[in-house]
């Protein structure tokens, strides 16, 4: 287990992802790059709709829509719980 | 004086057997100290034709041939280039070489495969049971000795299912039309018993696996399957970092004992998580290179156990390591043909 994942995920520059449980690739857009990162860095919910409000220049709503999403792509990839 | 070791399985196609990749990982990283010694059954024997793999390769009879005169030809071949080790790689190799350890033995020809009734608990046939009493999971599975038996097993298990051969071939089989097909064909290619099993839907992983006879397992490979041919078989694959597949490989090599190397094949329930023991293959996988590129040098290791040398557990293989199956053509002389032809050997 790493943190919030269910197995060691780890992830290159260009945001090529990899599963070392399952041997699983994915590849991550910027955004997602983003709050991947920020996941790792076990930065808490709030923080990190603030950081992508910032970093992207969008609206709260657009923000929370992104992570959302995000989250739930990970759960159907079996990544998170 | 180097350590020679003799090995099988040297036909190499879209269904290859994995001596070429023991060879490959016995010469990584700077070549093997000793002599590689090719023991092919075919003159086509694609391997064989190879000289940057092997020193010598010798024809040997068909496993299922008298097991003496495989034994007189393997002195034979002894007599003429001495082999300290000899690693089998064929499923069907596995009993001649059980029936012949003693005797290669005291000529000085070190094996490690695991006993005769070890073996037999994890044959196609008795897996279940070994699962069962070992509060392993695996699927239903029926094995039918008779025709009779083939309807009432197929009510309990219901479709999907698996009908597998007793040593090769599986089949997924979605009514009863396609069950009586396929176990007419397994019937007269592979005799009984005939195996029917339940399908799980799965994710697959794969793992190498060597155990020290003492129930500890001194070097693990999982990986999973990216490519596969027709046949199945692993065009492509990458290793992982598991620790439920390492922990449950552990928990199968402790419960049996086992000796050398094998292959097991694990299937993740995709609902319930569960971790399925489906096979073990009592022999390194095609795709044994790909150990040697996660830093587990398991040829190397049998080598060592076979000789009784002490060998310590390895460190966990590195995750993240992919191999692609490569198809390449091998020119060579009509001489060597001619040679393996007429007197059955070849020196390179």
């Amino acid at each position: 287990m790493s943190g919030i994942f269910n197995s060691e995920v780890t992830i290159s520059d260009s945001g090529f992802l990899f599963d070392h449980g399952t041997g699983l690739t994915y590849s991550l857009n910027e955004t997602g790059q983003f709050i991947f990162t920020k996941m790792k860095e076990e930065v808490h919910a709030n923080k990190m709709l603030e950081l992508i409000m910032e970093e992207f220049d969008i609206n709260e709503e657009t923000a929370r829509k992104d992570i959302d999403d995000f989250y739930r792509q990970l759960k159907e990839a079996g990544l998170i719980d | 004086m180097g350590i020679n070791v003799g090995i099988t399985g040297l036909h190499a196609t879209d269904n290859p057997a994995p001596g070429i990749g023991v060879i490959r990982s016995l010469k990584h990283p700077d070549g093997w100290d000793g002599e590689i010694i090719g023991l092919a059954y075919d003159v086509m024997d694609t391997g064989i034709y190879d000289e940057d793999l092997l020193d010598h390769s010798y024809m040997i009879p068909y496993p299922n041939t008298n097991s003496q005169q495989i034994l007189e030809r393997l002195l034979y071949i002894h007599d003429q280039n001495r082999m300290d080790v000899i690693i089998p790689t064929l499923d069907s190799e596995l009993a001649l070489f059980q029936k012949l350890e003693p005797d290669l033995k005291k000529a000085g020809i070190a094996i490690f495969i695991p006993e005769v009734d070890v073996s037999k608990k994890v044959s196609k046939v008795y897996i279940a049971d070994f699962c069962e009493e070992n509060n392993i999971d695996s699927p239903t599975t029926r094995i039918i000795k008779e025709p009779g038996e083939l309807d009432k097993s197929i009510k309990e298990i219901g479709f999907p299912l698996m009908v597998k051969g007793v040593f090769y071939e599986a089949f997924k089989c979605r009514t009863k039309v396609e069950v009586l097909t396929h176990f007419d064909e397994m019937r007269t290619k592979w005799g009984y018993p005939i195996i029917l099993q339940e399908v799980i839907e799965a994710e697959e992983y794969d793992i190498c696996c060597v155990g020290d006879r003492d129930g500890n397992m001194l070097g693990a490979v999982p990986i999973r399957k990216t490519r596969l041919t027709d046949k199945g078989k692993a065009w492509a694959a990458i290793t992982l970092k598991n620790d439920k597949l390492y922990d449950l490989s552990k928990k199968i090599l402790k419960a049996l004992k086992w000796a050398g190397p094998c292959e097991l094949e694990i299937l993740q329930d995709k609902k319930t998580k569960k971790m399925h023991l489906i096979e073990i293959n009592p022999r390194f996988p095609a795709w044994i290179y790909l150990c040697t590129g996660a830093d587990q040098n398991l040829p190397k290791m049998v080598v060592d156990l076979a000789l009784g040398k002490k060998v310590d557990p390895l460190p966990v293989a590195k995750s993240g390591v992919t191999f692609v199956r490569h198809a390449t053509d091998l020119v060579c002389p009509i001489e060597w043909l001619e040679k393996l032809t007429t007197i059955g050997e070849l020196h390179y």
